[in-house]
């Protein structure tokens, strides 16, 4: 059988600091990984999940009694106004739409760019990118005064014979988080459907058979089968990735397609993707720093992979603390006297202690990305992924309410505060964040068991000098 | 249901993705045509050393992109211009640079809605029932083995010959695969 | 643990897609028959307190609409009669009838005799009767053939997409002046839209369909 094989090249051993780390540590074997991961969604729940389980479930219950609340009593019971018509929800909608950003950076750009690391983390970004689009999606619901009449915003035939109207960016609004919304659910089902049979196959209940049978869809791993499959996933992340850009640009232009000085700026697009792929990615970390050490993952979602994901948090962050810079500069440049003021008033105005912590949290902490020591150390990562959360959340209070409260007519100025409802809405959003996200740690493979053993079979190959066969499945 | 079980065929199994790329080329020139691979993983280069084809899925997903796109601004332009004309912000009624967004969007999901529907489509999933999820050592086949499978239904198949030439191949265990009823659905 | 699903399952997903299909439409049809003002507004009846015949009145005795509705041509609401506009002829006719008792007791006290509304228009439409029907649009096309009612009903749908067919096509719809309340009056459909496109170049005729023509 030697004889089939074509005899390799053989190529010079690279010197050791060139040696690409392996993907795993502990040279942990296939079965191993698919052990250790499934184990995760068998056996029974370790006490800390529920211990972060309950609080979250409670918090949940919260944001449904605020929107029950705010639904049957009328926005009034939040702190905007005339003035300030957007706030706290819009604020809480992008903040959640750019968290959602990490899942498809991580499985489809990384993807295209051949990044082997990504295996390790991309389902458990993709599985955040959903639930963080889903709690997006109950803002813009909720703030429309009347959120019953929220399906008049989809091309349905009605008795009223009229159609949205789409020349406003709000309506590229709807379409672009619904497509995001399906093709990432898209994504992240078809992306586990050969792991759901690993747990279809190591069920040992009728009932657990039954429920994982039914999701893999009776995948048996064929070669035949995988050719598609492979196809379709690659084509999904080369579809995802144009998908990813236009779906924060589209959120900017809610803001920059306006004439208010502070929204109306051609950076916005670029700005807020950047932006959106920082708080997605400090959002991965907050997660996934604790669970790898709470699920006993150190050998799969390694040091290693933290250290890479702190330099695209420092990329990122250095990508949107230049277009911080830019915004004043382009304000300046304008002339525009309203422009210079939007841009001072941001600064200095009422609101500079929101600015000035958003500049801190967003452009100055991640600069400690810089140290190795900084991105190898788990806590510091994880309480500048903190940072960075807080940060994002404000960048866009900042770019709201900032623009908002200083009307052209002085009269109108006025200085949002939130109400316990605001503030309940946006901990209940978090907690429905967790609550899902627990539950899908607790029910399906957390990380892409069948993708990360190929990329470390290859990856082993490679460290063996064997180059990659020409060909293959992915090409 | 309770017709004689029938062989579907036989199953070889091995231990590392090499030796059952190297059985798969035995197998591929002993002339069976109905014969599978399975991996947990895929295996690069394996489907060129089966024989297979490139996956046509990229052209459903082409057609859905350019339904998609087609279909936006179609819908933009019907409603917009056509339907119900309303002037808003001294804007035209109809022009592509605004209807792009939503065709933009609805050709990326057109697309990806195509490439998840061809790729189950072409393998015929969902598909519960398989004589092969019937059979436990299969189970392994979604974890860390490799499986040959040559089904009884290859014109070639002949139930000994078949097994021995199996056997002579680097696996770490042949056996039968059986199913019920006479064919199968 | 071996597989779970016995064969049968794997016609499953055919019957499934199909059912869908059939549900879907089913859904889609439902809402389109069942939630629009088609089926929730049309032939809305209440029980009025007194049993008013639009039949008998107009029909029999050959009044006209506007002797009741006298607003019609001046307002943007046609009016209902007060108790003395039927007591012209009820102080004489049917003077003692237990069935006029709510109007007498009106005519009494003063307090309107409490019909149950059934044309309403929200809110945010602003209507207005005698821009309409000044130039040509009969009460029939919104009100049906109330003529011959024994008991009012909600005829026409009158939702939003109602009001366009006409504003879109007044041609169609539009009569001359003096056949407004007659609401008979046939005309050869094919030579309706011939006359109404001239009543409307006449008229200069061009209903709003924007926005704010009626959402003020």
């Amino acid at each position: 059988m030697a004889a089939l094989r074509s005899q390799p090249l053989v190529a010079p051993d690279p010197p050791a600091e060139l040696a690409r780390p392996p993907l795993i540590l502990n040279r942990r074997g296939t079965a191993w990984i698919s052990g250790k991961v499934s184990g995760i969604a068998e056996g029974r729940a370790p006490r800390w999940w529920w211990a972060a389980f309950l609080p979250s479930a409670g918090l949940t219950a919260l944001c449904f009694a605020m929107i029950a609340y705010l639904v049957s009593t009328g926005i009034g019971v939040w702190g905007l106004d005339c003035t300030v018509g957007w706030a706290w929800d819009i604020t809480n909608f992008v903040f959640w739409i750019g968290i959602g950003h990490a899942g498809t950076l991580i499985s489809a750009i990384l993807f295209l760019l051949r990044q082997p690391w990504r295996t390790s983390i991309s389902r458990a970004a993709e599985a955040m990118t959903l639930f963080a689009v889903i709690c997006a999606a109950i803002f813009p619901v909720i703030h429309l005064g009347r959120p019953w009449d929220c399906w008049w915003l989809f091309p349905i035939p009605n008795a009223n014979a009229i159609w949205p109207q789409f020349r406003s960016p709000l309506t590229w609004d709807v379409f672009a988080i619904s497509t995001y919304f399906v093709v990432s659910l898209m994504f992240w089902y078809v992306g586990m459907i050969p792991d759901l049979a690993t747990l279809r196959d190591r069920a040992r209940t009728r009932a657990r058979k039954l429920v994982y049978g039914l999701l893999a869809m009776g995948w048996t791993g064929s070669i035949r089968h995988w050719r598609h499959y492979e196809k379709a996933c690659l084509l999904l992340a080369g579809l995802s990735t144009p998908l990813v850009l236009s779906v924060h640009s589209i959120v900017s232009f809610d803001f920059a397609a306006s004439l208010l000085p502070g929204w109306h700026t051609t950076i916005f697009p670029p700005y807020f993707v950047a932006g959106a792929i920082f708080s997605g990615m400090a959002m991965v970390l907050t997660l996934l720093i604790p669970i790898r050490t709470l699920c006993g993952l150190e050998d799969v979602i390694t040091v290693l992979h933290i250290d890479r994901m702190g330099k695209v948090l420092l990329a990122a962050g250095s990508m949107v603390g230049y277009a911080y810079a830019i915004e004043w500069f382009t304000a300046r440049y304008s002339g525009s006297p309203h422009e210079i003021f939007a841009w001072e008033n941001r600064a200095f105005g009422p609101y500079a202690w929101a600015y000035w912590t958003m500049l801190a949290c967003n452009a100055i902490s991640p600069q400690l990305l810089w140290l190795r020591r900084v991105r190898r150390s788990m806590a510091a990562v994880f309480l500048l992924s903190i940072a960075v959360n807080v940060g994002m959340w404000l960048e866009r209070f900042v770019i709201i309410v900032t623009s908002l409260h200083r009307d052209f007519l002085p009269s109108s100025w006025s200085y949002f505060r939130p109400t316990l409802v605001d503030i309940g809405t946006l901990a209940g959003s978090l907690g429905l964040f967790l609550t899902l996200f627990l539950l899908f740690i607790r029910f399906l493979p957390m990380i892409a068991m069948a993708e990360i053993k190929g990329a470390a079979a290859r990856s082993g190959a490679r460290a063996h000098g064997d180059p990659d066969p020409p060909g293959g499945l992915s090409g | 249901m309770n017709a004689a079980p029938v062989l579907h065929g036989w199953l070889a199994e091995f231990a590392t993705a090499d030796q059952v790329q190297a059985a798969a080329g035995r197998v591929r020139q002993a002339g069976y045509t109905r014969w599978d691979v399975f991996a947990p993983w895929p295996i690069r280069g394996l489907d060129d050393a089966m024989g297979l084809r490139r996956s046509p899925v990229g052209w459903f997903v082409f057609a859905g992109g350019a339904l998609g796109l087609a279909a936006g601004m179609a819908m933009v332009w019907f409603m917009n211009q056509h339907d119900y004309p309303l002037a808003v912000g001294g804007k035209p009624m109809f022009s592509t640079w605004f209807a792009l967004p939503i065709a933009f969007e609805l050709a990326i999901l057109f697309g990806a809605m195509a490439a998840v529907l061809a790729m189950l489509a072409l393998n015929r999933l969902p598909r519960w029932h398989h004589p092969l999820l019937q059979t436990p050592r299969f189970a392994r086949a979604t974890d860390d083995r490799f499986f040959l499978v040559i089904e009884s239904a290859d014109p070639q198949f002949a139930a000994d010959r078949t097994r021995q030439f199996l056997e002579s191949l680097e696996c770490v265990h042949v056996e039968a695969v059986w199913e019920e009823g006479p064919c199968d659905t | 643990m071996p597989g779970v699903f016995p064969k049968w399952t794997n016609q499953l997903p055919l019957n499934i897609a199909a059912g869908l299909a059939i549900a879907g439409a089913a859904v889609a049809a439902g809402l389109g028959y069942y939630f629009t003002p088609k089926y929730t507004r049309v032939g809305y009846q209440p029980i009025q307190p007194v049993p008013y015949s639009h039949a008998t009145h107009v029909e029999q005795l050959g009044m006209d609409c506007r002797y009741c509705h006298a607003g019609v041509e001046r307002s943007w609401f046609a009016g209902l009669p007060d108790a003395s506009r039927c007591m012209n002829c009820h102080h004489q006719v049917l003077a003692g009838d237990p069935r006029l008792a709510p109007v007498r007791d009106s005519m009494q006290t003063g307090a309107p005799v409490a019909w149950i509304q059934i044309h309403r228009t929200p809110d945010y439409v602003y209507f207005h009767h005698a821009a309409h029907i000044r130039r040509g649009v009969s009460c029939l096309h919104c009100h049906g053939r109330v003529d011959q009612f024994e008991e009012v009903r909600h005829d026409q749908p009158l939702s939003m997409s109602f009001c366009l067919e006409c504003h879109r096509r007044p041609e169609a719809y539009l009569r001359p002046l003096d056949q407004v309340y007659n609401l008979g009056w046939n005309t050869d459909p094919a030579r309706q839209n011939e006359q109404g496109r001239l009543l409307a170049l006449t008229g200069d005729m061009r209903p709003p369909l924007s926005c704010s023509g009626c959402h003020r």
